[in-house]
């Protein structure tokens, strides 16, 4: 099982949100992964673990994983064109 | 129940004005506070955590923000709407590097993520639907907004 995950600034808000969104359209494309939420503070410890990050927070460094951009969760736009990008890097 | 109590039409502001985006986050947290749903804390912290991460999203429609800080300045959660007289250039969250023309927005204060999730997903979700953003806009007052997020929300 890959593992996805989602940092935002606190993770009280828009991780949780973004990760639900991800949980749900993977399990609609029939991917099988497991999506977490963090704040990015805890971020460093748990990268470790994960095969992808989705970003919505600016990022300062390179963890050194494949990282997309979880804005398009949050607006609707290009979502499934990111979700199509998700499911490559998942499958890898 | 907490939940139901977070929309309220005495929170939902049309045509605000403001200078700049630190001086509309001032307005926004000082009602917050005035109505007791924040501590003096909440202000300051709202205003570092926009700059350190932002919260402009390029939305369909109508360009929105969605400022909000850790739960430890929040007494009990709530959702603030404004509309705004003239648009705010907010930074888009994620990159931190776009300006974002942001024409409304909404303030949250969560005091309890686990139990509010579920009412930011819906409340999210209203980001990606261009003609509620734009409905919401056209509204003359604040029955109108409020009645479209009810629906929305609940």
């Amino acid at each position: 099982m890959k593992t996805i995950i989602v940092a935002c600034g606190s993770g009280v808000a828009t991780s949780q949100t973004v990760a639900s969104k991800v949980d749900k359209l993977c399990k609609e494309r029939k991917i099988p992964a497991k999506v977490m939420a963090v704040d990015i503070k805890s971020l460093e410890q748990n990268i470790r673990i994960a095969d992808v990050y989705i970003s919505i927070a600016p990022s300062y460094k390179d963890y050194g994983i494949p990282t997309i951009s979880g804005i398009p969760f949050l607006t609707g736009v290009g979502m499934e064109e990111t979700m199509d990008q998700l499911e490559e890097i998942l499958k890898k | 129940m907490e939940d139901m109590k977070m929309l309220d039409k005495e929170l939902i502001y049309l045509d605000l004005e403001a200078e700049d985006r630190e001086d509309l986050l001032s307005q926004l947290s000082d009602i917050l506070y005035e109505k007791g749903y924040v501590k003096s804390s909440f202000k300051q912290a709202i205003l570092d955590r926009e700059k350190v991460f932002p919260t402009g999203l390029p939305t369909l429609g109508v360009k929105v923000a969605l400022p909000h800080t850790d739960p430890e300045h929040v007494i009990k959660p709530a959702i603030l709407v404004s509309t705004l007289k003239k648009p705010i250039k907010f930074k888009e969250m994620g990159s931190g590097v776009n300006d974002i023309d942001v024409e409304m927005v909404f303030m949250l204060a969560v005091k309890d993520p686990a139990y509010q999730v579920k009412l930011l997903q819906k409340l999210i979700s209203i980001f990606s639907k261009e003609n509620v953003l734009l409905s919401l806009k056209e509204c003359e007052d604040a029955q109108c907004m409020y009645n479209i997020l009810y629906g929305e929300l609940y």
